[in-house]
């Protein structure tokens, strides 16, 4: 008798989609993920929120405004409570770009660093599919979640201010420019900071040491919330689309050193 | 029989160290075969070499058919391995496991869930299917990941040591299913330790310390090694007379007496056995019983792998 094989390499699009339905369903039963997942999302939302409204329910003090305009001469001119919301507004906005940092970090940390501590390589790599393929579909089982939940929290962040705040306010959270920092730069961020949690996963056997690497990734969106209130960047139209250009460079030549170590050979004779 | 795996020097080198040197093998569609050697022999390495998960640093080989390093995703469609560890998602149900192990190796909905629904009955776990795996025993994980590594009909299943640490049950239970494979006509390329399983259940065996060192049927090695023993038991005990008849029968190699038996080493014993009977009956003695002796494999492995030492 001769016997005959009934496998053959997966479509594309249903390796992408069982990765990552393995990996949410393993993420949501793993509740110390699913808190560190939330918690930065939840927190940030919630004193933004707290904020916006506290600004429209307090009149700012003389110091306050003098200090605005200092910090951003374009709101002179303004209501004094409404230019004081519209800066909360927009302030709270940079920190929701450190949403697409954080979350997607501790995710794709987990879904390399758990599968080589649980041993669950070498049957994954045996299957036939491409390591690229597997390395992309990884990043998105990580990268989908992460740009949701930031949408979603812009999302009632808009309802939010849209319920408690000045006109000022909804201006600056409706903007152009930050709606492109919404639909563009959040991805591109997710993904950087997913192929950097790859590489550095595979480098590194402890989710801790990776997540304390990892979290660099966060100093150039502080860097640059830090410059913006402090008036040294002014982030107009052309700096957005300049900071967009360079994550779209600094995603691909991420991908392209995470797929350099994602390779069959070194995952399962050099990975430790 | 058709050969579906050959290998024409294979090696793999890290760095300095040889772990698989030049190894030639054929292995036929719808044997059993043992591959035996020490810890650290390079056993693991051949597998990984053989499933297409690493490169050979030299040689070749030719495993189901394609070519190795040139229908890589091929050979990994056409084998499946069962690792050292289980390797299996242990906050995930058995299903799950099985499901999407069978949706990597390209089944469709319909046939990953008849191959899943299969493999768990065949291994018994098919009650137990929707449990998280991290609640099942050692013995019931293995039965897992052998099910995941024979879910996509693979035409050679390797197996890494699939009976360690599991009980007499779980043992019995994944032994079974190997001889049910061989009945399909699918190949089993069996890495083990234990040398009692490998004698039930090979066709053939390598012994191997990161190179081949001798290849043949199970009896062929003891033969080879030890000739082939008969033991005379009779009744009440030998006399000096029959242990000099048995010499003097044609064909005999040796014979001396051992605990209440003539101990006789023939090479053909079909042919001499016969006739050791009819002159031992013709001498007077009483025959009580006639036992094809074995030596244990471990003890051909003893003097085979150490003696390479």
């Amino acid at each position: 008798m001769s016997a005959v094989a009934i496998a053959r390499q997966p479509e594309r699009f249903d390796l992408v989609r069982a990765v990552c339905v393995r990996e949410w369903k393993e993420a949501l039963g793993n509740k110390l993920l699913v808190g560190m997942t939330l918690l930065p999302p939840v927190v940030i939302l919630a004193a933004g929120i707290v904020a916006v409204g506290a600004a429209a329910v307090n009149p700012p003090s003389d110091r306050d405004v003098q200090a605005l305009y200092a910090a951003a001469p374009a709101v002179q001119g303004l209501d004094p409570k409404e230019a004081i919301q519209g800066f909360i507004a927009t302030y709270f906005l940079i920190l929701f770009m450190l949403i697409p940092t954080v979350v997607p970090l501790t995710m794709a940390i987990y879904s390399v660093i758990g599968e080589k501590s649980a041993r669950t390589l070498e049957p994954l790599l045996a299957a036939p599919v491409g390591v690229g393929e597997l390395l992309f579909a990884k990043s998105l089982a990580s990268t989908v979640p992460s740009v949701v939940v930031t949408w979603v929290a812009y999302a009632i962040y808009l309802f939010s201010v849209r319920a408690l705040g000045s006109q000022a306010a909804v201006n600056a959270v409706t903007a152009p420019r930050w709606i492109l920092a919404i639909v563009v730069m959040v991805p591109l961020l997710t993904l950087l900071s997913v192929n950097l949690g790859i590489l550095i996963s595979t480098r590194v056997n402890d989710v801790r040491v990776a997540q304390q690497i990892g979290g660099l990734v966060v100093v150039p969106v502080v860097g640059l919330g830090i410059a913006q209130v402090t008036g040294r960047v002014v982030l107009d139209n052309a700096s957005f689309i300049t900071f967009s250009l360079l994550l779209i460079a600094a995603d691909l030549a991420v991908f392209l050193f995470a797929r350099l170590a994602f390779q069959r050979e070194n995952i399962l004779v050099r990975w430790r | 029989m058709r050969t579906v795996l050959r290998t024409d020097k294979l090696t793999k080198r890290f760095g300095s160290l040889i772990a698989v040197d030049g190894v030639d093998l054929e292995v036929r569609e719808g044997e059993v075969f043992g591959y035996l050697g020490p810890n650290g022999a390079g056993k693991t390495t051949t597998l990984r070499l053989l499933c297409a998960l690493i490169a050979p640093t030299s040689g070749s080989a030719e495993v189901a058919g394609f070519r190795l390093g040139r229908d890589d995703a091929k050979i990994r469609a056409a084998v499946g391995i069962l690792t050292e560890q289980p390797g299996l998602y242990e906050r995930q149900s058995a299903w799950d496991n099985l499901v999407f192990y069978a949706t990597l190796y390209g089944l469709g909905r319909a046939t990953a869930h008849a191959q899943a629904e299969r493999f768990l009955r065949l291994m018994g776990l098919w009650e137990r299917r929707a449990e998280s795996v991290a609640t099942f025993s050692r013995g019931m994980k293995q039965k897992m990941a052998i099910a995941r590594s024979a879910l996509h009909e693979p035409r050679i299943l390797f197996l890494d040591e699939p009976t360690t640490g599991l009980d007499p049950d779980a043992a019995k239970t994944v032994r079974e299913f190997i001889v049910a494979l061989r009945g399909e006509g699918r190949t089993v390329f069996l890495c083990t330790h234990n040398l009692d399983e490998a004698d039930r259940l090979c066709d053939r065996i390598a012994f191997f310390r990161h190179k081949v060192i001798r290849i043949d049927t199970p009896d062929d090695l003891r033969a080879e090694l030890y000739g082939r023993a008969t033991e005379f038991r009779l009744m009440p005990h030998p006399r000096p007379e029959d242990l000099a008849r048995v010499k003097a029968v044609e064909g005999v190699r040796a014979a001396h007496l051992e605990n209440g038996s003539i101990i006789v080493e023939a090479p053909d014993p079909k042919r001499t056995n016969p006739l050791l009977v009819r002159t031992l009956v013709e001498g007077g003695a009483e025959i009580a019983f006639v036992t094809e002796r074995k030596p244990h494999l471990e003890e051909v492995y003893l003097r085979i792998v150490e003696g390479q030492e």
